[in-house]
């Protein structure tokens, strides 16, 4: 099963101009243990699905909130030259497609 | 009597829950005007709303601009204004005109002006400055008191010659400084979002945690509900907790949708840094009042023995233009690559034949990889893609003189294999080349630790 199809929102965003945010969140407990059991979003995969080294990658599991979050150090700083997107807002995209 | 003065005497006399109201997530883009009425209809102690970010990158803090349009802005300031003047309480206003630095602030307390002189309104104003002054930053950055934030590189005296504007974001305590001086309206430059809503609550001894705590929600306005938006909410507080209720009445604020806003651009869901503490989420709870309230508690607040403000400065890099284009041909599609590497060759040759190379050209492939930081190296060819060339020179004749020029060769480019000999660009008008003005990068994302740093951030007073 992938991703797109057990999570309820696949989201990233900046948290501030130096890092991205990646949030994965579950419309029920069981989804969520599904997922945060899974090795599926480890800090490796997680490195090795956006090409970074593992170092640069934190997962924070947020059960009251039933969402796993990721943090990223961005490889551009927000709005540097070369900056593909300065919201950091369609960097989800590789995580829809993980298979759990 | 001012506002602030009469909701602290009125609260302290009283000791009942403190109603606040976070009427915007971002002043400029519109207030809905069903949820904010229905806002003022509860009779609230206080509106806030924020006015800015650092997401917006550094154009507009460098260049001094709003993000909004004027139009726009104008309006959101005016129905708040009339919203809080009508009720006689305080508006609370942060990061004034996207990025609170003085031009920004300036422009907003411009508008502001005027709606007061158009629709006779007549306040109490307080104005507070976020610029930080040069030789002070320069000497912190002498002393060691400056730290990059997220692995940033540490700031020189360069630094802070360069850029344009360098800000930083004032917590609670200039704007309780304010409220105790006896203001109707507080426009504040660059500002925690947090402190526009917790500085009157913990004047007046409720706790700090669930204030700030609070405040980290309602700054978005209705973001933490199901669906989220951008209508305005109320926040009750008491000394145990506070409640959550969307002013539209389609928005729930349920226990997961709260809690999962901590997560909403924060590296971290159980920890907001501010100036003087840090808030502690680890502990907190989210119940259930109704299908469309929630009541939180649980957040604890500790202070820092090592006060510290976050700065943020743009430098200017040049001048920005680009070029927009598409294309359809499966050949050029396949060969971009190699096609937009020599085609940036043969613009090399001609712009610099008497001059060295003083700009930078890039490209973005839509379609391809212009958006992902890390696309698959295998993908099915798209049938289409939008070409984007972005050229940063030290003027803005350079930089178009760089685009056009690409533009044409670009245009006629003969790669191996091309069938299409007329052209290989598809414009969807012209001219496709546009200038943009000066470009900025942010050169300044520290820390300042400093003694007070209240003493950043100066009081204006002024009667409207």
């Amino acid at each position: 099963m992938l991703l797109a199809d057990v999570a309820q929102v696949i989201r990233s965003k900046n948290a501030g101009p130096r890092r991205l945010t990646l949030d994965v969140m579950f419309a029920t407990d069981a989804d969520y243990q599904r997922v945060a059991q899974s090795p599926a979003l480890a800090r490796e995969q997680i490195a090795a699905l956006y090409r970074v080294p593992p170092e640069h990658v934190t997962v924070i599991p947020y059960p009251v909130g039933r969402a796993i979050k990721v943090v990223l150090a961005r490889p551009i700083m927000a709005g540097d030259p070369g900056d593909f997107d300065v919201y950091g807002a369609q960097q989800h995209a590789p995580l829809l497609t993980v298979e759990i | 009597m001012s506002a602030s003065a009469r909701i602290r005497d009125l609260l302290r006399r009283t000791r009942r829950p403190m109603r606040l109201v976070g009427a915007s997530g971002q002043l400029g883009y519109g207030v809905p005007t069903p949820a904010f009425e229905a806002a003022l209809a509860r009779q609230p102690d206080l509106i806030g709303a924020d006015m800015g970010s650092i997401d917006i990158g550094p154009t507009y803090l460098g260049k001094g601009e709003m993000a909004t349009a004027p139009a726009a802005t104008r309006r959101d300031l005016r129905k708040l204004l009339h919203g809080a003047r009508r009720l006689d309480v305080p508006l609370v206003i942060g990061s004034a005109g996207s990025a609170g630095a003085a031009p920004h602030l300036d422009a907003t307390l411009a508008l502001v002006r005027e709606i007061a002189r158009s629709d006779g309104l007549h306040f109490r104003l307080g104005v507070l400055r976020s610029d930080i002054p040069r030789p002070l930053l320069a000497q912190a950055v002498r002393d060691g008191r400056v730290h990059g934030i997220d692995d940033m590189p540490a700031l020189t005296e360069q630094d802070v010659r360069d850029a344009a504007h360098i800000v930083g974001q004032m917590g609670m305590g200039p704007f309780r400084r304010a409220l105790a001086e006896g203001v109707d309206v507080i426009i504040a430059g660059r500002a925690c979002d947090t402190a526009i809503f917790a500085a009157l609550p913990t004047m007046l001894d409720f706790p700090t945690g669930l204030a700030v705590h609070m405040a980290k929600i309602i700054e978005c306005a209705s973001l933490c509900c199901v669906p989220g938006g951008r209508d305005s909410i109320l926040a009750t507080l008491d000394d145990e907790g506070f409640e959550l209720e969307s002013m539209n009445p389609e928005r729930r604020a349920t226990p997961t949708s709260v809690a999962a806003h901590s997560l909403y651009e924060q590296a971290d869901p159980f920890t907001v840094y501010e100036p003087e503490g840090r808030l502690d989420l680890a502990g907190a709870q989210y119940r259930a009042v109704d299908d469309r309230r929630t009541r939180v508690s649980g957040a604890r607040w500790e202070m820092s023995g090592d006060p510290c403000v976050k700065i943020e400065g743009a430098s200017r890099i040049g001048e920005r233009a680009v070029l927009l284009a598409g294309a359809a041909d499966p050949r050029f599609i396949s060969g971009h690559r190699d096609i937009l590497a020599a085609v940036s060759e043969v613009v090399r040759e001609l712009v610099c034949e008497d001059q060295p190379q003083d700009y930078t050209l890039r490209f973005r492939v839509y379609g391809v990889d212009g958006v992902r930081m890390a696309a698959p190296a295998q993908e099915h060819a798209p049938g289409e893609v939008f070409v984007m060339g972005e050229c940063i020179a030290p003027s803005a004749e350079r930089a178009a003189e760089v685009v056009r020029t690409c533009k044409q060769y670009l245009l006629h480019h003969g790669y191996p294999g091309r069938l299409s000999t007329a052209g290989n660009l598809a414009f969807p008008f012209t001219p496709p080349e546009v200038s943009l003005g000066p470009a900025y990068r942010f050169s300044v994302y520290h820390l300042l630790h400093v003694a007070d740093p209240d003493a950043l951030f100066p009081l204006e007073l002024e009667t409207v």
